[in-house]
């Protein structure tokens, strides 16, 4: 019982605080290696208060859907923070099958696409048109990965995939590393980061995720920003869960020390990826796919493993 | 003395001789001395094995000569040595007539050569799969620069096409050279071996699936370098492309060799009693690789592809001779198929020079222009398609005897259609080669300085089949 | 569970680097690849030679490091520069595509050579053989789905390689001076069609394969 609410405090905190860290770090490393000093990494957390203090202009041309969709995207969002084991603890949470869980990840992403759509400007029309399109490329490299996970231990509930009593996956570091690849890469391109997308420029023509929510204001945008970061920490997080299952050392180890790891992993990866966006020029649109690709490479591998692993 | 030292020495006298001499002229008088010369002493070395003796050099592990191994040595020996003979005229017409014509491309030119012939004579004399291997890929990266010789646009597609079709093929038989090795590790020898004696003497030993594979990958890379049907694509644009004396070179010697190392790996499949591998792929094979060159025979535009294509349909009869394991058959279809086809290129080189245009229908008249090279082209023409009383009509006769023998009707049957067919298409470019009204702005050339290595080629193909050459070979065989 | 042997861990993520050089463009990180694909290949027959005591093995692996590795990227590269050519961009087939068929080409290679018989004594088996075979079929993709004479060069490098791995898994150690010699030839078709590029550039003003048609019937 205690442990359970430790586990409930722990994990509140987490969706709380992660986003703000992971995006301050990443935040913190760009500005470091362009030789500034930076904003605190808090910073972004004081940015959504500013936000959700200012007043909100809606244009008159949006429905509800254009308010109700940021509600329903944190919902959403929170709900699979809560399924996923993106920590190497959680709270009890019923069986969450990887199908729902991507297909959650479609849902959140389809009520962006309406509220993009839903005002009539041309450039969320036109961001809307490209993250359908990236999401269609990048789909099969998430669910194959996750879906190879699952073939070899003989489940398709995440959390039994990636419970540590779980032994089918013990000794096979590199079906893990692959997977934890693929999901890094995909979530690149899922939320609109570097090489896909510039989330620090705002260049109408070049933009995604940022031409979708150009006319969010206030604390409608406040929402979304926390969305998008939450969405961040979950996949960053199920990526940090891969990498650390592929030592078998790891499996071992008292959870209070597999916890550290996560945090460890994920400051790791936020910094790689504030690394990664200093050197790496922005893509050019019709050379994406090149990209994508390589996500679904490291989960076809993935999958080739679970096959052969299955024939043996 | 051993047999490495007595094949290499005098090639690479030659090559050396022909990097460091500077006159063009040297060359041309030098080279064909040394060749010939390699010729006399392979003669020489070779006569008590002729005799039924043992040679007398001193032997060396993985490196034996059979009687079909010297045979085909001599001939490739002397085809060289006919087309270098005939490539100091054609050098020295080039030079007159072509404003590209360049002093160093010619040296390179001879340099090559020998340099090839070194690696077409390490073919017939090593015993082991890997020699042959790397021999046999040196002899595309020597001869790739013979198809280059002219520098011009066509002649770089045609070597392109030549070092990459033909390496990539290659790589296919090392990959079957490397499968056979590890068939030979299964039981058969410990530690395993290349050497194509001790894998003779285990045959029944070897890995069975391994060996069948590897048998079919050689087949089919050394099926590349030999220009087997749908592997053919390089072979006529190589043989066109390049000098006369090289397409002579191209097409009467190195395509024995490539058969050749067919030939040594089929013996080496006939003994473990996979029949349908060892003798029908080879004789389906080739027949159909001979019917699909009739085919593309009919409608050719360039006289040197007229000849590559003919090349092909050789190529595929000989490997139904190789399927049928008669290495007399074999030989002599070789034999007479490098003589006449050694004379028309060099004589079609002449032409193409004298006219400056390779394009069959700009070709007309050459019996009224000058006789004596259009009684030889007819000659050389009628005996490659294997009519009487040439040599080919004999070896032609006795492998679709055999096939028949065999119970191979439907071998047989697609063979003597594309024989006829190859007859016909051959006959008819022949005829308006040969007759029509001449062109009247062809330049002034001296047949008959021109003409000596092809006549020489005419009276031996003539003489293979009019005397008692092939009787003397089947003793000898 | 799968249960890999060093050699066959590296040669395998030898194959699994070919694969990904496919789904680049990019002509320098293809070489940058063939080159890690290499390095791994000399690692492996290193590996192979330890056990076995073999150390004309470690002979070879220092060659293929030293030449396959190092010499001939380095080549292609300086060719690259002198003829300004660094992407190809018209391949036949887009490269992701081709990438993700080179993966399951990889799977493919697993089926074909399960009916091989298990080499004894090469501390590889099985796997080797897969990933011989998958590095030739990656190397023959490469060629019929690339346009430029560079992009055929490197295939054909892969398939050698590919017929080299296969070699040092399935066999115990081809003689010496017979690897030799295929390593010359090697280089020297190489260094031949390396100029054989120059020439193109020079003669034709672009280096794409797919252009070179005038000969045809």
């Amino acid at each position: 019982m205690i442990t359970e609410l430790i586990h409930w405090l722990f994990f509140l905190l987490s969706v709380l605080l992660a986003p703000i860290v992971i995006l301050g770090t990443i935040r913190k490393t760009k500005a470091r290696l362009q030789a500034r000093r930076g904003a605190p990494i808090l910073q972004a957390a004081f940015d959504l208060i500013r936000l959700a203090q200012k007043g909100e202009t809606v244009s008159s041309t949006a429905s509800w859907i254009f308010r109700a969709a940021s509600t329903i995207g944190l919902c959403n969002v929170l709900l699979i923070s809560w399924l996923v084991p993106w920590l190497s603890f959680a709270p009890w949470a019923p069986p969450a099958d990887l199908f729902l869980v991507v297909y959650l990840f479609a849902m959140s992403r389809i009520f962006t696409l309406l509220a993009a759509l839903d005002t009539g400007s041309a450039f969320g029309a036109f961001g809307a048109s490209r993250e359908a399109t990236l999401s269609l490329l990048v789909e099969p490299a998430a669910l194959l990965g996750l879906v190879a996970l699952g073939a070899t231990s003989r489940t398709s509930d995440l959390r039994e995939i990636f419970s540590f009593t779980n032994t089918h996956l013990q000794m096979n570091p590199a079906i893990w590393l692959l997977v934890g690849t693929a999901i890094i890469l995909s979530s690149l391109v899922e939320l609109s980061r570097m090489p896909i997308d510039d989330p620090t420029t705002h260049l109408e023509l070049t933009m995604v995720h940022e031409a979708m929510i150009l006319e969010a204001s206030g604390r409608n945008l406040a929402i979304i920003e926390f969305t998008h970061a939450l969405r961040m920490s979950v996949l960053f997080g199920l990526s940090v869960q891969c990498f650390m299952r592929a030592a078998p050392a790891v499996w071992k180890l008292p959870e209070i020390i597999q916890a550290m790891i996560t945090i460890i992993g994920l400051l790791t990866i936020a910094m790689a990826v504030g690394v990664f966006e200093s050197l790496a020029v922005k893509l050019q649109w019709r050379r994406i796919p090149e990209f994508i690709a390589y996500a679904i490479t490291m989960s076809l591998l993935a999958a080739l493993i679970a096959v052969a692993g299955g024939i043996v | 003395m051993n047999l490495v030292a007595a094949i290499s020495i005098l090639p690479i006298v030659a090559t050396i001789t022909t990097l460091i001499t500077r006159s063009a002229v040297t060359n041309r008088v030098l080279v064909p001395i040394f060749c010939s010369l390699q010729f006399a002493s392979i003669l020489c070395w070779s006569l008590p094995i002729f005799r039924g003796g043992s040679s007398t050099l001193s032997p060396m592990s993985d490196f034996s000569v059979t009687k079909l191994g010297v045979c085909f040595l001599l001939l490739t020996t002397f085809v060289v040595a006919c087309s270098l003979t005939h490539a100091g005229t054609f050098f020295a017409a080039e030079s007159r007539q072509n404003s590209s014509y360049r002093a160093d491309q010619e040296q390179f030119f001879y340099a090559s050569s020998t340099l090839c012939l070194l690696a077409m004579s390490f073919i017939f004399v090593c015993d082991n799969l890997g020699y042959l291997w790397i021999s046999i890929e040196a002899t595309t990266l020597c001869s790739a620069s013979l198809v280059y010789y002219s520098r011009t646009k066509h002649a770089l597609e045609a070597t392109w096409k030549y070092l990459i079709v033909c390496s990539v093929g290659i790589a296919f038989a090392l990959l079957g050279t490397v499968l056979i090795f590890a068939a030979s590790q299964h039981g058969a020898c410990n530690g395993g071996s290349l050497n194509i004696q001790v894998l003779l003497s285990h045959a029944e030993l070897l890995q069975p699936n391994l060996l069948k594979l590897g048998y079919i990958f050689c087949l089919l890379g050394f099926g590349t370098k030999a220009g087997i049907f749908p592997l053919h694509s390089w072979l006529p644009d190589a043989h066109s492309e390049a000098p006369a004396p090289a397409s002579a070179i191209l097409s009467g010697a190195l395509l024995n060799c490539a058969l050749f190392a067919i030939y040594r790996i089929a013996g080496l499949m006939g003994l473990t009693h996979h029949c349908a591998l060892s003798s029908t792929l080879p004789i389906y094979w080739g027949a159909l690789t001979a019917l699909a060159a009739s085919l593309f025979l009919i409608h050719q535009s360039g006289i040197k592809r007229l000849w590559a294509y003919s090349s092909i349909e050789n190529v595929g009869i000989m490997l139904v001779a190789i399927g049928l394991d008669s290495p007399l058959l074999f030989f002599l279809q070789a034999l007479n198929h490098s003589l006449a086809k050694v004379g028309l290129f060099l004589l079609s080189g002449n032409i193409i020079q004298a006219l400056g245009t390779k394009d069959l229908s700009q070709i007309r008249g050459v019996l009224t222009t000058s006789p004596t090279w259009g009684i030889l082209l007819a000659v050389s023409a009628i005996a490659v398609t294997g009519s009487p009383p040439f040599g080919a009509f004999l070896s032609e006769w006795l492998i679709l005897t055999k096939c028949t023998d065999s119970r191979h009707w439907l071998a047989a049957l697609i063979l003597l259609v594309a024989i006829a067919l190859s007859f016909v298409a051959v006959c008819i470019h022949a005829s308006r080669i040969l007759l029509g009204p001449a062109r009247t702005d062809s330049t002034s050339f001296r047949p008959l300085l021109a003409s000596i290595v092809p006549a020489v080629l005419c009276v031996g193909v003539t003489a293979s089949g009019l005397t008692t050459l092939p009787s003397f070979l089947q003793n000898l065989l | 569970m799968i249960v890999l042997t060093n050699i066959e861990l590296t040669v395998l993520m030898s194959a699994v680097l070919a694969a990904l050089m496919v789904g680049s463009v990019h002509l320098r990180v293809n070489l940058w690849l063939y080159g890690a694909t290499t390095i791994l290949i000399a690692i492996a027959t290193g590996l192979t030679a330890y056990p076995n005591e073999e150390p004309s093995l470690l002979l070879i692996a220092l060659l293929i490091a030293g030449l396959k590795s190092i010499a001939i990227p380095l080549f292609l590269a300086w060719t690259m520069d002198r003829i300004h050519v660094h992407r190809d961009l018209g391949a036949l087939v887009a490269p992701p595509i081709a990438m993700h068929s080179s993966i399951l080409l990889l799977g493919l290679s697993f089926l074909l050579t399960q009916g091989l018989p298990t080499p004894s004594g090469t501390g590889a088996g099985w796997y080797g053989a897969s990933a011989g075979i998958s590095l030739v079929l990656t190397g023959l993709l490469l060629m019929l789905t690339r346009r430029l004479a560079i992009s055929q060069i490197i295939g054909f490098l892969v398939i050698e390689n590919g017929i080299y791995v296969f070699a040092l898994t399935q066999t115990r150690g081809m003689p010496l001076i017979i690897e030799m010699g295929i390593l010359l030839d090697v280089l020297v078709g190489v260094m031949l069609a390396g100029l054989l590029t120059f020439k193109i550039q020079e003669t034709f003003e672009h280096i794409d394969i797919a252009k070179l048609t005038d000969l045809k019937d």
